[in-house]
This record gives C-alpha cells, structure tokens and sequence, in this order.
C-alpha cells in the first residue's frame, strides 16, 4: 500500500515539473529529459555503415561500446554549427543512440508539467512544446526517435 | 572453458571494414592477376564479378594497388569480389561478434550478419549469401548443413559467429 502512494507520489510529480536538457541543433532550440539523455560529451568521428534506415547511417566507437548515430541534423534539415560538436547520447528504447548536436553547452531546466503543450508540428517524435526563454521549444521523444520514419519506410 | 574464435577475411571498401568468412574464401587476386575480364576462373572454377560497392552503395577507388580480387565460395554459389583493399585475415572471439544495433532496421539487416572490432576498427560482418546474390531461403539450409551447423539462440548473432 505504501509503496502504490509512493508510486502514484512520484507519477504526480512527474506531471507536475520535468527536468530537461536544452540544447540546439544546427541554431535550433529542442529539449529533451533528462531521463533520456545519457550523457555529452565531445563529438568523435562517425564510422560510416552503409544503411537503407532514414537517418541511420553511422555508428560511433566510444571505448569498447558501439552506438549507432542518429543524423538529426538532416532529419531537421539543418547544418550543425560551431566547434567543438557535441554528443548528445539517447537512451532509445532499442539502446543507446549518438546524436550530433550544436557547440553550444546544453543546459538543464525546470518546466511545469502544466506548461507542455502538444507539438503542432507532429513531423518528429516529440513530447510537446514549452515555452523556454521567451521561445518555443520542442520536448523530443528521444526513446522513441526516428520511428515514425521507419514505421513510414516498412509500411 | 575454451573461447570459441570464428576467423574472417576483412576489406576495406571506402570508409568501412567488412568481414568475409574465412571459410568461404577460395583466394585472393592482385588486378593483373584477376585480369580485366568479367569472370575469373581459378582451379576450374568460374567467379562470376560480384559488385559490392553498387549493391552497398559505397564510394570506393578499385583503380588503387591495394586492389584486390576475393574469391569467394558459399558452397553453392561462387563469386569474385572487387575490394580496395585486403587489411588481413583475423580471428575473432564468437563472443565478440555484436549484433547490428537495433536502430537499424532496412535492408541493410540481411546485408551483415553482425559487427565487430578489430584493432579499434568497427568492422561489419557481410552475409556471403546476400553478397553474392543468392536466395537466402534456399541457402542458408544447405550451407550451415555443410560447413557449419548453428544453434539459433540469443547469443548466435549470426551464422558465421
């Protein structure tokens, strides 16, 4: 029993404020939470793997891990921009999964759940929108990232 | 316990690194041995060319000295394949041999039966019955029957590991 008013506890919470990490692709604002970032670090050269996957068609060699690379950047049709790249790891729900992203340091916010509107633009994985420094910021569904793509490709 | 090591013949082909199979490689030929001709015949055998950079759709210079010509046999089909360069024959830890990330979800999960490092190099391991072209469906019976049986658990990432 008390572990149920702990869990329903933790759900209200949930909805009630998000931490997430700002950051920018190619002079774009998106966040994502923190729960599914892994981690940032500098960009490393992507290993090119030949891919019929939209977007899909790298990997990165980090230690003794290999991670596939998610090509944001074209997906949104944009340039990265500034030096040094960053990577920005998701925790996809198939694993983890690098993604190039801006110079710029991410930062991490607080949003109320009440403020998180659904995402108009509905042509990426997203959570919805926020409003952050004035600007509209799209909350990515990094868990699931790039598969609505890939459900539109096998169907 | 013994750890199980799987050998491979691995190329370069553009940026990337890609592992054959040791057992199905029959030779390799430099460019004035394999000559200009369409099919190499080697020991009585005719290899048929088999494009791999088209059907990858790679970028690679096959004019470089490092070119050479990989004879390559499933057992039912054979094949010559171009590559720009030969890094080696390796041995490999079956434990080693990783499973395409799930990410990847195109045509490209029947081009590799998985991947692995080598010497801090991502290596992918090519099927050899979708390089060279043959029905997946009527060979992978036969070949494993002959040269290899697998035991399809989570661990067998793929034929050859």
């Amino acid at each position: 029993m008390l572990r149920a008013a702990r869990a329903q506890q933790q759900a209200q919470g949930t909805k009630r404020s998000w931490n997430v990490v700002v950051f920018s692709v190619g002079g774009m604002k998106f966040a994502a939470r923190t729960e599914e970032v892994g981690e940032v670090s500098p960009w490393t050269e992507a290993i090119p793997v030949p891919s019929r996957t939209p977007f899909v068609q790298a990997m990165m060699k980090r230690d003794n891990r290999v991670m596939p690379v998610y090509d944001l950047a074209a997906r949104l049709s944009c340039t990265v921009q500034g030096s040094p790249l960053l990577c920005l790891v998701a925790r996809h729900l198939d694993g983890p999964m690098a993604i190039c992203i801006d110079a710029d340091v991410p930062s991490i916010e607080t949003v109320e759940g009440t403020s998180i509107r659904p995402n108009d633009g509905g042509d990426i994985e997203s959570l919805g929108s926020v409003i952050i420094g004035g600007h509209e910021v799209v909350i990515l569904a990094l868990q699931r990232l790039g598969r609505s793509t890939q459900d539109t490709v096998t169907r | 316990m013994p750890v199980e090591r799987v050998s491979f013949l691995v190329v370069r082909l553009g940026g990337s690194y890609f592992a054959l199979p040791a057992a199905g490689v029959r030779g390799l030929l430099t460019q004035a041995e394999a000559g200009y001709e369409q099919a190499v015949t080697a020991v009585g055998t005719v290899y048929q060319p088999v494009d791999l950079v088209q059907r990858l759709s790679v970028a690679a210079g096959l004019s470089s000295p490092d070119m050479r010509m990989v004879l390559y046999s499933t057992g039912l089909i054979q094949g010559a394949i171009r590559v720009e360069q030969v890094v080696g024959l390796v041995e490999v830890a079956r434990q080693d041999c990783l499973p395409l990330p799930l990410q990847f979800q195109g045509d490209e999960r029947s081009w590799f039966e998985g991947m692995t490092l080598y010497m801090d190099l991502l290596v992918l391991i090519l099927n050899p019955l979708w390089a060279l072209g043959e029905s997946p469906g009527i060979a992978t019976a036969s070949v494993w029957q002959a040269e290899q049986p697998i035991v399809a658990t989570p661990a067998t990432v793929c034929g050859s590991c």
